[in-house]
């Protein structure tokens, strides 16, 4: 076969982006803000408040504030019409957004560590996805 | 698998629609699941039914109760009373097509979260923002086309006239629009005359007689353009002209070959493959006039069985019937009963709605995800792919971030303006894109799309867009269904749960493609009807 894997070049710089633009003592919570403005708020809006009857409210959500490995594990395969972000957000992104929506709006959750996120990953196999194509 | 994820927005930086999922698959889960994926992208999944399925005996007025008037449930109200079968049809917008709709003046939307966008394309005008073409051998769709006398041209999908843009690449050709061709006979000359040499040096010896060896070199050689006394390649005018040839003493100057080097470090050759994936491949065909004209052609022939404008509320079953809850257009509750109901509604809506089925039924549903997916048309006021850069249909691959495909209009050439597909976003890209105003989306694709075209500033006239998981009733572009989703849930959705059976393009291996949703149709009256007759 011909077809040449292409992403370590795109990887690579993403993670120094990623570590370049981040301080270690810095504002996940800006980070959590940025990816969940970007790959969230279109649906559950920034407010967190979501509309109602098609994309759960987010504030005061169980589901947010609850279990971590739960959490996570939607983030990577979705649910209900809600798409899996396994492909498109790296480990510590979805770190950052679910720590994002566990502390703003109000909700008091802790944070979620990379490593839950990763256990996730490997938990929920959302390297899986079927179809993602052009029609 | 985290190093392996391309993170946010980073999906388009990957650029190359069908070759950046490929790509992806073989990133996270290896040569096993690019070929499932390959096998999902259409190989090996032609239409498999070509016509209805023979409605043998009489309906004997049974009724069916069809919800949604997009293609599946027209499909089955069509072939259901035909076969003597009552049908009621129970469509929630006031116009029928479900995702089968085409943007032009006077059409409007309004997203959930978002405002209402007016389309105000010039008369003759319009943009495909759903279904947009239709494969040689979706059969199903051509079936239909044909008896309801729907026009069809050709779609353009490959144009070796095209451009492939990429910024991603290294070396002289980053951030250059080149023509599909000249990659083309580029990367495959230079590959071929590589073969060449290392067979004529006795590499494949020990599997090759020297028949075999003499019957690969002539294949090469044409395959490559490789020039017959060094098996070089060296260009071929068959990738185009500096000065093309004319009159007279005009023999042309043809352009030469990129460096081979540069060639493979642009990334470029990521839109091609020996052939295209086959649900794209020619002829591809779309209706005249816009898509919806497809629906139309329904509509003509089962409109009188729809009621529009109304919202199902609850579905209920029980030994004998079905009885389903609604808010009419006037908004007044009502509710119809019926033998048998045949659903068509988009999973990621019908999990909304109160519905009398088995717990694991219910679970089933929950299995499978619906794809954000975001376009754009953008009008122009004058034809500039075609004047200034002679691309008559096509799509034009770019790896601009969250930008996806160009695609410029297979219709109305040379005519004074034309509506071109500004991008086209899955996933995360078009989660992005679809959180800003329709202002800033049509913003974010000129000023993108201005990289390849610099016409498009002076050119962009007005813009539609959609972002189908915002879209009410439809809650994404298509369904997306994981191995294991489609594995354990799938199959129970294929089945009746009592007497209420599921359709669409969700229930398909022909997802999101308007043949899975007709097909799936097929399939579920055939059932309703061998039990009815039973």
């Amino acid at each position: 076969m011909l077809r040449t894997p292409s992403a370590c070049s795109k990887s690579l710089a993403l993670v120094l982006a990623l570590v370049g633009g981040v301080s270690l003592a810095g504002p996940a919570l800006a980070d959590g803000a940025k990816v969940y403005a970007d790959a969230c708020a279109a649906c559950h809006m920034p407010n967190g408040e979501g509309i109602e009857g098609a994309f759960p409210k987010l504030k005061g959500s169980a589901l947010v504030v609850g279990p971590q490995d739960a959490l996570a594990g939607v983030l990577m395969v979705g649910r209900g019409g809600m798409p899996g972000f396994a492909g498109d957000l790296s480990d510590d992104q979805i770190s950052e957004v679910l720590t994002y929506i566990r502390s703003a709006w109000g909700n008091a959750a802790p944070a979620v560590g990379k490593d839950a996120v990763a256990a996730a990953r490997a938990h929920n196999r959302p390297e899986e996805r079927e179809s993602l194509n052009a029609h | 698998m985290n190093d392996e994820g391309e993170g946010l927005g980073s999906e388009a930086v990957g650029g190359f629609t069908r070759r950046r999922f490929i790509e992806g698959l073989s990133r996270v889960g290896g040569m096993g699941l690019v070929m499932a994926g390959m096998d999902a992208f259409g190989v090996g999944i032609a239409s498999a039914q070509a016509t209805p399925p023979a409605l043998t005996g009489s309906g004997s007025g049974r009724k069916v109760l069809i919800l949604g008037a997009g293609l599946a449930g027209m499909t089955a109200a069509y072939e259901l009373q035909k076969a003597g079968y009552q049908v009621q049809v129970l469509e929630a917008r006031d116009f029928a097509g479900g995702r089968c709709q085409t943007a032009r003046a006077g059409f409007s939307l309004t997203e959930l979260g978002g405002a209402r966008q007016d389309c105000r394309y010039d008369k003759g005008q319009y943009f495909n923002h759903g279904p947009w073409r239709i494969p040689h051998h979706h059969h199903s769709v051509l079936h239909y086309t044909k008896l309801f006398g729907v026009p069809l041209e050709v779609f353009v999908n490959d144009n070796e006239a095209a451009y492939v843009y990429a910024e991603t690449g290294k070396g002289p050709l980053a951030g250059k629009r080149i023509r599909r061709a000249e990659i083309a006979a580029d990367i495959r000359g230079y590959a071929s005359e590589m073969l060449a040499k290392v067979v004529n040096q006795g590499a494949l010896d020990a599997e090759f007689t020297k028949e075999d060896r003499d019957a690969f070199i002539t294949y090469l050689r044409g395959e490559g353009y490789l020039s017959a006394s060094d098996l070089r390649y060296v260009g071929t005018s068959d990738r185009g002209y500096m000065v093309p040839p004319g009159a007279g003493s005009e023999s042309g100057k043809v352009s030469p070959p990129f460096a081979f080097k540069d060639v493979l470090h642009s990334k470029m050759w990521r839109s091609l493959s020996s052939v295209a994936t086959y649900s794209h491949q020619g002829t591809m065909f779309q209706a005249v006039g816009g898509m919806d004209q497809i629906a139309k052609g329904f509509e003509r022939q089962v409109g009188r069985y729809v009621r529009y404008g109304a919202v199902v509320d609850k579905i209920a079953q029980n030994e004998t019937g079905v009885e389903v809850f609604y808010t009419d257009a006037a908004g007044k509750k009502a509710s119809a009963r019926a033998d048998y109901c045949l659903c068509t509604i988009p999973l990621s809506v019908l999990r909304t709605i109160d519905l009398a089925v088995s717990p694991r039924f219910k679970q089933a549903m929950t299995g499978v995800a619906y794809m954000p997916v975001g376009k754009v048309g953008l009008q122009m006021k004058n034809r500039f792919w075609e004047t200034n850069h002679s691309i008559y249909g096509g799509i034009v691959e770019t790896d601009i971030p969250d930008l996806g495909s160009i695609a410029v209009p297979s219709t109305g050439y040379q005519s004074a303006k034309g509506v071109l597909l500004g991008y086209y976003q899955f996933n995360a890209s078009a989660a992005k894109i679809s959180a800003k105003t329709p202002a800033e989306r049509a913003a974010f694709a000129v000023e993108m799309g201005s990289r390849v075209f610099p016409e498009y500033r002076d050119a962009f006239e007005s813009a539609f867009s959609v972002a189908w998981h915002r879209v009410k009733y439809n809650l994404g572009g298509w369904a997306a269904w994981s191995a294991d989703g489609r594995k354990n849930d799938y199959p129970v959705l294929c089945e009746p749960d009592g007497r209420i059976y599921l359709a669409g393009e969700h229930l398909s291996y022909l997802g999101a493609w308007q043949a899975g949703a007709i097909e799936s149709a097929w399939q579920q009256i055939g059932k309703i009807h061998s039990r009815a007759q039973a």
